[in-house]
């Protein structure tokens, strides 16, 4: 029965209904340029990942399907790497050949399991206009954030449409090129409070949000990574160390 | 992307072998002809008071011909391991090449650094793969590798290794390579006789033993070069 069109797209839409439903509490990734680089911030359990030299990710959903997505892009782009050089790995070949056919397959397979994931990939380059943010769904469908040439070098991830939005919004009004890292890391950990909002919740002031900050983190171990422009090493990768995050918490 | 039920994904060698990207292992036949012994070159490595000074001289040679005067033979694998090669170039800088993307592929896929014995021991494997050709007499490769574990104190490690993939800690100093008799003689005396041991000796004193060392081996072995230029370089 399931092979008449009509019956297809409705399992199709049951089953994106399940999946955001599946999505639906996972803690926001936000990544934002900063005047060294890219930061990648969320809060709870390790989500942040180094892909390749210039490439990292950010990702919510199950654990076990984001371990296979990153499994298969770290092989990806370490052969890739090895075989030719690490200039020739690129973001865009990887998620657009390999990544978002695969996950377009699983999605619409419907006797197979699909990937319960949404992947942010970002890539670093010469100048914040070679920057790429890249965001890869369930579905094998690509957002690529045009970066503004770097003036607007932000994405997010988000549990619901609603929330990303909200989130972008807020980036939108407040970010500024030039920031140093402890501003960034306070622009995005406000951007991951407004992505905790409930729908029909109003986006709070700032001052207002300062104080939430205690409250909505609870338990919450904040993680953060950043991919540094003009780092000596080939690896632009660094996670962001306990000291570095004090100052937030203590706000 | 799909794989077996339960695995902790594959080795960076064995997944450059699936896809092709590298050479199997390469047999290991009997055969009576003698390893030619082609570790033209002088590399040594010893512990001075700040860590561990890794050294070689940097001429390549083909037969009796001086090729290029401005090989590297010390190579930087990561941030806390550096890798001397003693042998033939092609295979040497080949496994330099997968052992520096085989730390940072363990890295990246377990999200943890990959453990000193772990370090040592990905070396050793790869020149045990590399035996059937060093059997043929076309890829000896004699390597010393250093590296720190920060876990533990002193935290420099020093290792050399023979052509089979045979590991050994060197306590204080190591020299492969065509000229290492003479810079084995000189680390030993330097060691025993000299003002200090070498592992109490500054990083400036470290450097100065290390050039006198490839001076004196560069001295009787024609295949290593020397370490003084001429003025104008």
């Amino acid at each position: 029965m399931i092979e008449e069109p009509y019956r297809w797209v409705e399992a199709i839409a049951t089953r994106r209904d399940y999946i955001e439903m599946q999505l639906a509490t996972g803690s926001p990734v936000v990544a934002v340029g900063y005047v060294d680089g890219i930061l990648l911030f969320t809060v709870g359990q390790q989500k942040l990942f180094e892909i390749y030299d210039r490439i990292a990710l950010g990702a919510i959903g199950h654990p076990g399907d984001i371990e296979r997505l990153r499994m298969a892009a770290i092989e990806l782009a370490s052969t890739e790497g090895f075989t030719r050089s690490a200039a020739d790995v690129s973001l865009r070949r990887l998620a657009y050949y390999s990544l978002s056919p695969v996950m377009k397959n699983a999605f619409e397979q419907i006797y197979g399991a699909p990937f319960l994931a949404r992947l942010l990939f970002v890539e670093i380059g010469a100048t914040p206009a070679d920057d790429l943010f890249l965001e890869v769904d369930y579905d094998g469908a690509i957002h690529l954030r045009s970066t503004n040439e770097g003036n607007r070098p932000f994405a997010v991830l988000a549990a619901t449409k609603k929330s990303a939005e909200q989130m972008i919004e807020f980036l939108r009004k407040q970010f500024r090129v030039g920031k140093n890292l402890a501003e960034t890391l306070d622009l995005a950990l406000d951007s991951w409070l407004i992505g905790q909002l409930k729908a029909d919740d109003a986006v709070p002031a700032d001052d207002e949000l300062r104080r939430q900050r205690s409250e909505r983190l609870g338990n919450g171990t904040i993680s953060a990574a950043v991919l540094e422009r003009h780092a000596n090493m080939a690896v632009r990768y660094r996670a962001v160390g306990a000291s570095e995050l004090a100052p937030l918490i203590a706000k | 992307m799909d794989k077996p039920a339960l695995d902790l994904g594959a080795d960076f060698p064995s997944l450059l072998r699936r896809q092709g990207l590298l050479d199997p292992p390469a047999p290991v036949v009997s055969t009576r002809a003698e390893i030619v012994p082609t570790e033209s070159t002088t590399i040594l490595a010893f512990k001075f008071a700040d860590g561990v000074l890794v050294a070689g001289d940097r001429r390549a040679t083909s037969g009796n011909t001086v090729v290029y005067d401005r090989a590297d033979k010390v190579l930087e694998i990561d941030r806390r391991s550096i890798m001397a090669i003693a042998g033939v170039p092609a295979t040497a800088w080949e496994m330099a090449r997968v052992l520096e993307h085989s730390f940072q592929f363990f890295r990246r896929t377990q999200l943890q650094e990959m453990s000193v014995d772990g370090k040592v021991r990905a070396l050793s494997k790869l020149l045990r793969d590399n035996f059937g050709f060093a059997l043929q007499g076309i890829g000896v490769v004699v390597p010393i590798f250093a590296t720190f574990d920060a876990k533990v104190s002193p935290s420099a490690r020093l290792y050399f290794y023979d052509a089979m993939g045979a590991q050994f800690e060197a306590t204080d100093f190591a020299a492969t390579g065509s000229g290492s008799p003479a810079v084995r003689g000189i680390l030993y005396f330097e060691n025993t006789w000299g003002e200090k041991p070498l592992q109490k000796i500054s990083e400036d004193d470290a450097v100065v033993v290390a050039l006198r060392a490839l001076d004196t081996a560069a001295e009787a072995d024609t295949a290593t070069g020397g370490i003084a230029g001429g003025k104008n370089r």
